[in-house]
């Protein structure tokens, strides 16, 4: 009989067929046994320079050209490797060493083996994103061997063997391999090292056995330039790991994985996203999907090494243990300015002084107003995800033991990152002595339960506090923006001609074809002064039967940027144009946004057309989408527009139909606001910036003018046109935007104030009612404090979101803020990808073009909504923040008093709002005088009454006078506007 | 039930009433030589299939031949037990004494699933279905098998054992099926366990990390196995084992043994005997020829020719047996199979001899 069996390969020659066994559980709870083929192939190069054998059997492009080798002829030499060295990091070395790796000046021609890949995906996924984005920079010569799939290193793993020994010797495999496959073609002595970095002592000690070149990832940075700034970079937390004794522990242990599914499911435990109050460090919150109001987390013992922003398992605490949000405000700074950071032993989680502030919020649980209700508390007893980042911040100078420059002994120091949420890190240099007074980039390695901060280690430094590269940069890191240069294969996909591009004045040419010639239409665009990336323009006429054609044109972006490209893939990444006060960081290359789809005046361009006819009510008669051609007669500024509008001597028929427009826009405007559209307010400034320098020089409130909302209203009707018409032709896949009615929940505490305050009633059961009620709140002795409550109601809104249409009801699809049923974007591609994701579904449902699969699966649309999402809200906090920046240096050494309203009352301090320069900052007692007033502190009244060496009754929207100096903030190392009393 | 598809007798009763008196002697004499316990020569290995938990394959020399397959899901248990998600009570006191539950006397018998296909049959066939529920019936007999299917209170691994006969049956498949099946679970791993207590289940992704079903000693023995069913046939005062198909058809009564190898020092155990309806009984009988007309008896009538039978003693015309076990043969069976040197343990010590 012959045996049904199937054999193991036992040479690596014998068989080109080897198979891979592991344990599936699914999602369901399902356990199922894999069994993976893997075939063995011959032809997977080496793709080195210096090797003449692989370049035969090297891939190809389409086109036919052979990929050149990644790995040069003539690697990286130094003393121990005369000839060059390639560099094979196994999984350890990566994980521990990424950051040096991504170095410009050192650590080329590295091989990645497909083993450490993959175990590195397993590890961690966002080292592994970052590992694929290093394998893509050509200029590190990074190569990926899929050792796994080549006959020759392919290693079976033997009986008995633990699957980190069985990759090791894989690597160590692939290692051997290189070296004798090298020598084959080049000369023995001329032959590059294949140097192993791994810090596994074991596998190095192997590997010298087997006569390869092995290294600590240490011992061969020691061995570069500038060793000392290199070796703060690697990874504490795992270097560690050894060097652990049994410490006392601060922290309770997490509970293990399947524990918290079981009681997630079960629903005893809760799952979700841990964020700390931007006031109080010590109190966080976790808003969890099975109750309306988010939990409450206090102290560091209950959040339990959870770090802002980390998704987390929560328990609910027992009754007694809950208590009101905490009244006052808490700085990390304040309590724990003496700790020693290099002094593990003796530290407690909670030193006296937190206990002590802990205390007294307890004191406050018994309240009767609905802020004072004890609210339910929890705490956290596993991480399901950490979402550390890298971490902008500076070095606390009071934990540096010696800041002499010179000296280059290694010192633990805390740095102190720029987000208040984000605790100290303990971060281990060799530099303090430099770091001191720079912004720098960090990143948090572990928070093992025997320490009190979470360990970390430096990445790079920024530059100069307070200098305004190092700053914006350091702004651009903490949103996440992707601020590199567009990368070769992005900018390859831009159209061959560049800046020289034109539409084809030959209509038969493609590019016409199904376009509508609108050249002849008046068309004007109205945008901000100085504006370049133009996305609109829009034009109007009378009809002879009294009805008016409008026209909404959008540069039609979608024509240059194809869909699974290159560049749709960096713009999918960005999502969003981010607007600085001095900056703008691009979604799409220059020649794009300011140039070939920018609406400019007077020449050609390809746009995407909305038209409607109206009517003088302005009800759409009938709407129409094209794929057009335009001609912009002109590029007004809000200010110009307004101008010339008002300019009665001006009768041409340009202005005639911005006349037409401005007229229609308010009759859209009135109706919008009869069905309920919110019009809410947050502060808005500009910065006055010197031209030459960009160094500000004044703050002003922006001005809204009537022709602003001109051209607000079209795109909000051209936004809401293209939305319906999208959603009928794509059911499940229309990207959509939509923004959730807030639950009440949100308004109670506001209620509360104005009905204790003011004896104001605010009725938030639609948005209509509450458009009315907002109205109504108004005080004869402050002009300011109706839109002081529309910002405070502005707070308590859900965030607007996109979404894919088949996600959600069509009853949810509705914007509250806008009153409409639906809605979407459409009308800005060049700075929102969102936008140019409808584009193209446009264009599909139209018949023009067909849909990119990746717009009609519905989980690949959520993937980039998901995206998007976050992208705009990092753009908008990057923006704002920018702005705070800016109005700090603008008021560098001045000295002013101004109006401020008081928006927030905390037990031992206030927030005030200051409208001359939209900024809002926090009056703590201490502020008030010295020594530092009592205060009592009322909380069903909101008011502070302030004794002692300062005596004043600080109200709730009362409108006090302040005084507005600078300073640097300590803790975080920014300068900011530092507010007191007058 | 007599599994009448599988015993088409083509013998004469001349035939039968010769091998019936051959396998009558003292000792009796097997049409292919052997010795009254002697198994047919068999062809057997393990884990031949790479995604059940276990799999093997056996070849009788007739040429029958049979796959088997197990498969292990992870099943929610049918009674979910209250509070037992009390965090307070999920073992934050290291203190207390923790009996670990075992799952003793926790499994149930729908636990373990049983399909068998015979070719040319279809699965609701009485063949097929008569033979899986009597492999089941051995497995579960003992308890251990079950009770190892026991995760935690909310969860059990549910056991498909699915067995395909690759040949037509020609001879009684029990045997063969219940060899396979044994061999296969014996291969059976279950993926590692790392939750604790009732959580939801969570396991090792490796699958190296897996443990035997039946699980090995420190010296890589097997400490119990699976239980297995013998077909045993009795002709007048011997016993006979592995009967051919010749030789069932002439048995004087069929049965299955199923003898059980519980954990510890016990030894082998009888799990149960059941007698199985002889295909011996469905041959034609002889007719004397006093009494048959063709050679020139006359005027014999239906009646008497069938009441002659009953009380004829004639050694050399073939009368089907009518069942029933002499009371006697019972120990003598005990003892071949349970003794020293007897046929249980020669049959799993070479069953285990294929899995290390």
């Amino acid at each position: 009989m012959t045996s049904l069996k199937r054999t193991q390969p036992t040479g690596s020659d014998s068989t080109n067929l080897s198979s891979k066994v592991y344990v599936r559980t699914t999602r369901a709870g399902k356990v199922q046994k894999i069994v993976r083929e893997v075939y063995l192939r011959q032809d997977i190069p080496c793709s080195s320079a210096l090797c003449s054998e692989c370049s035969k059997i090297s891939t190809t492009y389409a086109r036919g050209r052979a990929q050149p080798p990644v790995l040069a002829a003539k690697p990286l030499t130094s003393e121990t490797f005369s000839t060059g060295h390639y560099l094979v990091p196994d999984t350890n070395a990566v994980l521990t060493g990424m950051d040096l790796f991504e170095l410009e000046s050192a650590f080329k021609d590295v091989i990645i083996l497909q083993t450490v890949l993959e175990e590195v995906k397993n590890r961690s996924l966002p080292l592994y994103h970052r590992l694929v984005a290093l394998t893509k920079n050509e200029d590190k010569r990074c190569y990926v061997f899929f050792n796994e799939f080549r006959m020759e290193t392919y290693v079976v793993r033997q009986t008995g063997e633990s699957i980190n020994d069985r990759n090791d010797r894989a690597v160590r495999r692939a290692v051997q391999w290189y070296k004798e496959h090298l020598e084959l073609s080049v000369k023995k002595k001329a032959c590059p090292a294949i140097v192993m970095i791994s810090n596994d002592n074991d596998c190095r000690k192997k590997a010298i056995a087997e006569g390869l070149v092995g290294l600590s990832l240490s011992k061969y940075v020691s061995g570069l330039e500038d060793a000392d700034t290199l070796l703060d970079m690697v990874n504490e937390g795992r270097e560690r790991e050894d060097a652990k004794t049994t410490q006392e522990n601060f922290y309770p242990e997490y509970y293990s994985l399947s524990k918290m599914t079981t009681g997630v499911k079960a629903g005893t435990m809760h799952q979700g996203t841990f964020g700390v109050s931007p006031f109080n460090y010590l109190e966080g919150t976790v808003r969890v999907p099975a109750f309306e109001r988010p939990l409450i987390i206090l102290g560091r013992e209950n959040s339990n090494r959870a770090v802002s922003g980390d998704v987390a398992v929560v328990e609910v605490l027992p009754k007694e243990q809950w208590k009101t949000p905490s009244s006052k405000i808490v700085e990390e700074e304040t309590l724990t300015k003496n700790d020693n950071p290099e002094a593990e032993d003796g530290e407690t989680v909670i030193s006296n002084k937190e206990r002590k502030a802990l205390q007294e919020d307890v004191k406050k649980a018994h309240g009767t107003t609905t802020e004072g209700k004890p609210q339910p508390t929890a705490r956290i007893v596993g991480i399901i995800k950490r979402n550390w980042r890298q971490y902008v911040g500076h070095v606390d100078k009071d934990s540096v033991r010696t800041s002499d420059k010179l000296s280059r002994a290694a010192q633990t120091v805390f740095v102190i990152p720029m987000d208040k949420r984000i605790p100290k890190i303990r971060v281990r240099t060799r530099q303090a002595g430099e770091l001191l007074g720079k912004r720098v980039l960090i990143t948090i390695d572990s928070w093992d339960r025997d320490s009190r901060y979470p360990v970390g280690h430096f990445v790079r430094s920024l530059g100069e506090l307070e200098s305004k590269g190092a700053e914006t940069e350091a702004l651009l890191l903490e949103y996440d923006v992707q601020y590199r240069p567009f990368a070769k294969s992005v900018l390859d996909c831009l159209p061959e001609e560049g800046h020289d591009w034109k539409v084809p004045a030959d209509t038969s040419d493609p590019g016409w074809r199904d376009r509508r010639d609108l050249r002849d239409l008046l068309v004007c665009s109205i945008d901000p002064p100085g504006c370049v990336d133009i996305d609109d323009a829009l034009h109007a006429t009378q009809l002879p039967n009294g009805n008016f054609a409008v026209g909404v044109h959008i540069a039609d972006v979608s024509n240059f940027v194809k869909p699974d490209t290159a560049m749709d893939r960096e713009a999918s990444m960005r999502g969003t144009t981010v607007y600085l006060v001095d900056k703008r960081i691009d979604m799409l290359p220059m020649l794009l946004g300011t140039d070939l789809c920018s609406l400019k005046p007077f020449v050609e361009r390809y746009a995407f057309s909305v038209l409607w006819e109206l009517t003088p009510e302005a009800d759409i008669v009938s709407v129409d989408f094209n794929k057009s051609v335009i001609r912009s007669r002109y590029a007004f500024s809000y200010e110009q527009a307004q101008l010339r509008i008002d300019d009665a001597s001006q009768t041409d028929d340009l202005t005639q139909g911005m006349r037409i427009l401005l007229q229609l826009s308010r009759t859209l405007r009135a109706k919008r606001m009869a069905a309920g559209a919110l019009n809410l307010a947050s502060p808005e400034v500009r910065i006055e910036t010197e031209s030459e320098t960009s160094d500000p020089i004044d703050v002003k409130t922006k001005q809204a003018l009537a022709t602003n909302s001109l051209v607000e209203e079209f795109m909000l009707l051209a936004n809401i046109s293209v939305a319906r018409r999208v959603q009928t032709a794509f059911p499940q896949t229309a990207l959509l935007r939509r923004h959730a009615a807030p639950p009440a929940a949100n308004f109670a505490t506001l209620t509360h104030q104005l009905r204790v305050k003011r004896g104001l009633t605010l009725d938030v059961s639609s948005s209509k009612a509450l458009a009315d009620s907002l109205d109504t709140c108004v005080s004869s002795d402050s002009p300011f404090f109706n839109t002081l409550i529309r910002i405070l109601a502005t707070r308590c809104m859900t965030a607007a979101e996109y979404f894919a249409a088949g996600t959600l009801a069509p009853a949810q699809y509705r914007h509250y803020g806008l009153a409409s049923e639906i809605y979407t974007h459409f009308t800005s591609p060049i700075r929102r990808y969102a936008d140019l994701a409808v584009h193209r579904q446009l264009a599909a449902a139209i018949d023009y073009a067909p849909l990119a699969p990746s717009l009609q699966s519905r989980s690949r649309l959520e993937g980039v909504c998901r995206n998007i999402n976050v992208r705009h809200r990092n753009a908008q906090f990057a923006g704002r923040a920018s702005v705070e920046y800016y109005v700090g240096q603008a008021l560098k050494g001045r000295d002013l008093i101004e109006e401020g309203h008081v928006m927030r009352v905390f037990e031992n301090g206030v927030v005030v709002f200051v409208p001359r320069f939209g900024i809002e900052g926090l009056i703590r007692l201490r502020d008030m005088g010295t020594p530092e007033p009592v205060g009592e502190f009322d909380g069903e009244e909101y008011v502070l009454n302030v004794t002692g060496s300062r005596e004043v009754r600080l109200e709730l929207f009362d409108e006090v006078k302040v005084r507005i100096t600078d300073e640097v903030e300590e803790s975080t190392g920014k300068r900011k506007v530092k507010l007191g009393l007058a | 039930m007599a599994p009448n598809a599988t015993t088409q007798i083509l013998l004469s009763p001349a035939e039968l009433s010769y091998l019936h008196a051959s396998l009558s002697l003292s000792p009796p004499i097997r049409p292919d030589g052997r010795s009254p316990t002697q198994f047919r020569p068999l062809i057997a290995e393990s884990d031949i299939l790479p995604s059940p938990n276990g799999s093997a394959r056996v070849c009788f020399a007739d040429g029958t031949e049979a796959i088997v397959g197990v498969k292990a899901e992870v099943h929610k248990s049918d009674a979910p037990v209250i509070g037992l998600l009390d965090p307070t009570e999920a073992g934050d006191d290291d203190e207390e004494i923790d009996e670990k539950p075992t799952g003793k006397g926790m499994g149930e018998d729908q636990w373990v699933d049983m399909g068998i296909e015979v070719p040319g049959q279809r699965d609701d066939d009485p063949l097929p279905l008569f033979l899986a529920a009597m492999l089941t019936e051995a497995l579960l007999a003992s308890g251990e098998l079950k009770d190892r299917l026991w995760i935690n209170r909310r969860f059990h691994w549910k056991l498909y054992i699915d067995v395909l006969l690759l040949s037509q049956p020609l001879s009684y498949p029990l045997p063969l099926l219940s060899l396979t099946t044994h061999l296969a679970l014996l291969d059976a791993k279950l993926p590692k366990l790392v939750s604790e207590g009732d959580e939801d289940p969570l396991f090792d992704d490796d699958w190296e990390a897996s443990g035997y079903l039946y699980p090995l000693d420190s010296t890589g023995k097997r400490l119990d196995n699976p239980t297995i069913t013998l077909l045993v046939i009795s002709v007048g005062a011997n016993i006979i084992f592995d009967p051919s198909k010749e030789e069932l058809a002439v048995a004087d009564a069929v049965l299955a043994v199923s003898i059980g190898v519980p954990t510890g020092s016990k030894g082998l155990q009888i799990l149960s005997m059941r007698t199985i309806d002889p295909p011996s009984k469905l041959t034609q009988p002889g007719v004397p020829t006093a009494l048959n007309s063709a050679a020139g008896a006359t005027n014999v009538s239906e009646e008497e020719i069938i009441a002659a039978r009953e009380t004829s003693t004639d050694q050399g015309v073939w009368n089907p047996p009518r069942g029933g076990l002499s009371r006697k043969l019972i120990p003598q069976i005990m003892k071949a199979v349970l003794g020293p040197n007897g046929v249980a343990k020669e049959v799993i010590d070479g069953l285990n001899a294929v899995t290390s």
